[in-house]
C-alpha cells in the first residue's frame, strides 16, 4: 500500500477526489501511450526489416502490398498517426518527424495524460485556475499553439517576475515542460518528455532544450573529500543536543549552504550509539567551484547515482570513525537530499554501514532506490518547491514509484519560491502545519531520539584540495618574536589585490627625504622623482586580514646606480632587482601588523582606517577617516596591457640601520599608462600627508599603474644592509 | 539465419496481436471517458479529446491487421 500523503481533505466528490481519479486516469492514459508506442515499434521494425524487404524480389506484386500497408499503418493520420519509431531508421525518420511536427497517436495520449494530471493539480490549486495569465500559458502549452504560449510566458514573466512566475507554475512545472516537449518540433527532447509523462525515469534532457542532463552532470568531476572543520562556538552552541527530525533539520540549518556538512552521534534508548549524517542543500555561488555543493554538484546528485557530493560524504562517515556495521541515519536538504539518497544506492557503502533511515527534505529523489530494501525512506516536498520537481516528477505525478516510501507532498499557498525552498521554512512548516507527518518519521527514528554524544562537521570538497597557495605559497616557515608580538616569516597572504601607482615628484624634496639614509639618488623621469604609492588589500594573509598603504620614492641599486639600467631592473623579480622603493610612510589598518611591522621591516606604519579596491579598470584607495583624511586615490585607470602582477622591493629604515625586504608576488595584472584617477592629499600633519604634499603630489595624476585585483604574495624579513 | 517467410510469418503474428492491444486500447479509452464523466470529474474538453483517440485506435487497430494479412500474405509459399 502506497504512503503518499497528501495533506487534505479527500471527500467523495469533492476537489481532492476528483484529482484522484484524474490522475489514475492519467496513469492509464500514460499504459496505453506506452502500449500503442510499443506496437508502433513492430510496425516499424517490420517496415525497415531488410529480411522482409529482400522478399520484395521473390513476389514482388505480393511484397509492395505489404510494405504499402505497413507503411500506411506507421504513417496514417487517422490511426497511429506518424508513428515510425525505433532502430536506427526509424529514430532518424521519428527525429525528421518530430522536426515536421508529425505526431503519433501515443504522443497524443500521452499529452492528454499530461493535461489531466495538470487539470488534477488545479482542482486542488484553485489559484492556477483562477489565475487568468497561468492559465492562458497551461492552456496555450496544451493546445501547443507555442506563439501564444510564448505571448503567455512574456506576459506572466512582465506581470510577475521570474521568481513569482516559477513559484506559481512549479505545481505544474514537470507536467507543462513536458507537454510543451512532447508537442514541440524539437526532437531532442522527445525523450525527456516521454520518461516525465509515463513516470518511467528522470528528465534525461532538459524538457527545453534537450540538452543531455547526464551530458552536464558529467562535468562534475571529482573523487570528493572532506575536511574536518570546527564550527564556530556560537554555530555549535546552535546544535541540537538530543536526536529528533527537527533537531536534525535545525541542524541543517545551523550548517547552512556552506559547503559544510555535520554528523552526530546519538545513544539511542536502547543505549546503542548511532550515527545521524546531515547533509545541506547547494551553496550559493558560482555555477562550478570547489564544492561538490555547487550548482553542478546539485545537479548531478539529482541525476547520477553518484557525484562528488556522495562520495565526499562517504570520505567524511570513514573519516569520522563510524564502526562498520553501525547504524546510519541519512538526513538531507535539497541537492543534500539527492546527495544522501546516492549514498542509500551505493552498495558499497550499503556494505559497511546499515543505513537505517533516508529522509529527503524539498529534494528530487523519485528515481533513486536504496540498495539495502530494509532502508525506510521518507521524502517531504511542497507543491510551490520547484526543486523537487527537476527530476520530472511533481505535484501533479500520477505514478506510484515507491508504494513503500513516506512520501509527504504538501501544499503552502503562503511560501513562494526560492522562500518555500528553505531549510528554515521546510523546518517551520513541518514543526508547526504537519503534525503528524513530523511524528510520523520521528516514530521511525525512535533507535535515533537520544542524546548527542558527539558532532563533527565537516568542509566538502569536489577533489583532494591543494594545500593553500600551493605551489607559490608553499615554502619554509619559521616563527619570530617581535616586542609587538610573534609572527611566522616570511608571511604569506593567499588572497589579496595591489594597485602601485607610479608619479612624478618634486625632485629636491625626494632628495630632502633621502637624506641620511644612504639610499639615493632617487630615479628620475623627465627631471622629476619616481614616487610610488603602493596600496594592497591582503584578504587572507598569515597575519589575519589587513590592508596596507606605503609611499616610496624609487631609489637606484644604493651601490651602483645606473640611470638607463635601473628601467628594465624596476621589472625584474624581486630576488634578482637592485633598485626598490625607499619607504617614506606607511599606514595600516590592524594593530597587529603596527606592532611587529617596524621590527621585521623597518618602516613604523601607523594605524588608520583604510579601503582598498582594486578591479580591473578601476581602483579606490582611502587611508584615514572622513576627519582626518590622508589620501584618497580614486578613479578609472582605463585600458590595461596584462603582465604579470609586480613583485616589490621595499628599503626602510630600522634605526640607524637600512633593510631590504621583497614582496614577491604572484597573479595576473595589468599595466596602465596615464590613467585618469587622481590622487588627493589630506591637510593634516600625518608624516604621510605631509610627505605627500611637500613632494607636490596633491591632486597629481600618475604616469601608470599597475593593478593586481586578484594575486598572491610572499613577504620575508627586511635583511640589513649597509648604505652608509 | 531464419528463413525468410518465417521472418516475415513472424512480423505479421506480431502485428495481428498489436492490433487486438489497440482494439483492448480503445476500450480502456470508452472506459475511461465514461468513468469520469459517471462521476462528474471529466473536465470539458476530455470527451471530444478521448473520442478522437478511440476512433484513432480503431483505424489503427485495422491498419495493423490489414499489415499483419498483407505480411501473412507475402510470406505464403507459393503452391508447387
Amino acid at each position: 500500500m502506497s504512503d503518499r500523503h497528501h495533506p487534505g481533505v479527500q471527500e467523495q466528490g469533492g476537489p481532492e477526489a476528483h484529482a484522484k481519479l484524474l490522475r489514475d486516469a492519467a496513469r492509464e492514459l500514460a499504459d496505453i501511450g506506452v502500449a500503442i508506442q510499443e506496437a508502433s515499434a513492430h510496425a516499424t521494425a517490420a517496415l525497415t526489416d531488410g529480411a522482409v524487404l529482400k522478399a520484395l524480389l521473390r513476389a514482388p506484386a505480393r511484397g509492395y502490398r505489404a510494405q504499402r500497408a505497413l507503411l500506411r499503418a506507421v504513417t496514417d493520420r487517422k490511426g497511429l498517426g506518424y508513428a515510425v519509431t525505433g532502430g536506427r531508421l526509424g529514430s532518424l525518420a521519428a527525429r525528421l518527424g518530430g522536426m515536421a511536427g508529425a505526431e503519433s497517436l501515443a504522443v497524443l495520449i500521452l499529452a492528454t495524460s499530461l493535461r489531466l494530471r495538470i487539470t488534477a493539480v488545479t482542482l486542488v490549486h484553485p489559484e492556477l485556475a483562477d489565475d487568468p495569465l497561468l492559465g492562458r500559458l497551461i492552456e496555450a502549452v496544451g493546445a501547443d499553439r507555442d506563439i501564444e504560449a510564448l505571448r503567455a510566458l512574456r506576459a506572466l514573466l512582465k506581470d510577475r517576475g521570474a521568481v513569482r512566475t516559477l513559484s506559481g507554475l512549479a505545481p505544474v512545472f514537470g507536467e507543462v515542460l513536458a507537454l510543451r516537449a512532447l508537442l514541440d518540433e524539437n526532437p531532442l527532447n522527445d525523450t525527456a518528455a516521454w520518461l516525465i509523462a509515463t513516470g518511467t525515469g528522470y528528465a534525461s534532457a532538459d524538457p527545453v532544450t534537450g540538452l543531455s542532463n547526464r551530458a552536464i552532470a558529467v562535468l562534475d568531476t571529482g573523487e570528493g573529500a572532506a575536511r574536518r572543520l570546527d564550527l564556530d562556538p556560537a554555530e555549535a552552541a546552535r546544535l541540537g543536543t538530543r536526536g529528533s527530525l527537527l533537531d536534525f533539520l535545525r541542524n541543517i540549518g545551523v550548517v547552512g549552504a556552506s559547503g559544510r556538512m555535520l554528523i552526530q552521534s546519538v545513544a539511542g534508548p536502547d543505549g546503542v550509539e548511532r550515527h545521524v549524517v546531515q547533509a545541506p542543500g547547494m551553496r550559493p555561488g558560482r555555477p562550478d567551484n570547489d564544492s561538490p555543493q555547487d550548482l553542478l554538484g546539485a545537479f548531478s546528485s539529482a541525476v547520477l547515482d553518484s557525484g562528488p557530493y556522495s562520495r565526499a560524504l562517504v570520505k567524511a562517515v570513514d573519516d569520522y570513525g563510524i564502526p562498520p556495521g553501525a547504524e546510519i541515519a541519512l538526513i538531507g536538504h535539497s541537492a543534500g537530499g539527492a546527495a544522501i539518497m546516492n549514498l542509500a544506492q551505493d552498495t558499497r557503502f550499503c556494505a559497511r554501514y546499515t543505513v537505517t533511515h533516508a529522509v529527503a527534505i524539498g529534494s528530487p529523489v523519485d528515481f533513486k532506490k536504496p540498495a539495502d530494501p530494509r532502508t525506510w525512506v521518507a521524502s517531504v516536498t511542497n507543491q510551490h518547491d520547484i526543486i523537487p520537481t527537476l527530476d520530472g516528477q511533481g505535484a501533479g505525478g500520477c505514478f506510484d514509484l515507491h508504494p513503500d516510501w513516506y512520501v509527504v507532498d504538501y501544499f503552502d499557498s503562503t511560501h513562494l519560491f526560492p522562500i518555500c525552498h528553505g531549510i528554515e521554512h521546510y523546518t517551520a512548516t513541518i514543526a508547526d502545519d504537519l503534525p503528524e507527518a513530523r511524528d510520523r518519521i520521528d516514530d521511525r527514528l525512535t533507535p535515533y531520539r537520544g542524546r548527542v554524544t558527539r558532532s563533527q562537521a565537516y568542509l566538502l570538497f569536489d577533489r583532494v584540495p591543494c594545500p593553500d597557495g600551493f605551489p607559490f605559497l608553499t615554502v619554509p616557515t619559521y616563527p619570530a618574536t617581535t616586542s609587538g608580538g610573534a609572527l611566522e616569516l616570511p608571511v604569506r597572504c593567499q588572497e589579496g589585490s595591489a594597485l602601485t601607482a607610479y608619479f612624478a615628484a618634486d625632485p629636491g624634496m625626494a632628495a630632502t627625504l633621502l637624506r641620511g639614509t644612504g639610499l639615493g639618488p632617487a630615479v628620475r623621469v623627465a627631471g622629476r622623482a619616481l614616487v610610488t604609492v603602493h596600496a594592497s588589500a591582503n584578504r587572507r594573509s598569515s597575519l589575519g586580514g589587513y590592508r596596507q598603504v606605503d609611499v616610496g620614492i624609487v631609489v637606484h641599486d644604493p651601490w651602483r646606480p645606473r640611470s638607463l639600467r635601473v628601467w628594465p631592473d624596476l621589472f625584474r623579480r624581486a630576488d634578482h632587482r637592485r633598485s626598490g622603493s625607499c619607504l617614506v610612510g606607511s599606514v595600516v589598518d590592524t594593530e597587529t601588523v603596527s606592532a611587529v611591522a617596524p621590527e621585521i621591516w623597518g618602516c613604523e606604519p601607523s594605524v588608520a582606517a583604510l579601503d582598498v579596491e582594486v578591479t580591473a579598470g578601476f581602483a579606490r584607495v582611502v587611508a584615514g577617516g572622513p576627519d582626518d583624511r590622508l589620501l584618497t586615490f580614486r578613479g578609472s585607470l582605463g585600458p590595461g596591457v596584462p603582465a604579470e602582477a609586480g613583485d616589490m622591493v621595499c628599503y626602510s629604515r630600522r634605526g640607524d640601520t637600512t633593510l631590504r625586504s621583497c614582496v614577491q608576488t604572484r597573479g595576473r595584472g595589468r599595466v596602465h599608462l596615464a590613467p585618469r584617477a587622481r590622487l588627493i592629499v589630506g591637510q593634516g600633519a600625518h608624516p604621510m600627508a605631509r610627505h605627500l604634499r611637500a613632494l607636490g603630489l596633491d591632486g597629481a595624476r600618475p604616469l601608470l599603474c599597475l593593478s593586481a585585483p586578484a594575486h598572491q604574495t610572499l613577504r620575508g624579513a627586511g635583511v640589513p644592509v649597509r648604505t652608509i | 539465419m531464419p528463413d525468410v517467410p518465417d521472418a516475415i510469418e513472424a512480423h505479421a503474428g506480431v502485428l495481428q496481436s498489436d492490433a487486438r492491444v489497440l482494439a483492448e486500447c480503445a476500450e480502456r479509452l470508452r472506459d475511461i471517458g465514461a468513468r469520469l464523466a459517471g462521476d462528474g470529474a471529466a473536465p470539458e474538453w476530455l470527451r471530444e479529446t478521448v473520442d478522437a483517440h478511440v476512433a484513432a485506435c480503431v483505424t489503427a487497430a485495422a491498419d495493423l491487421a490489414e499489415a499483419a494479412t498483407r505480411l501473412r500474405v507475402h510470406a505464403a509459399r507459393p503452391a508447387r
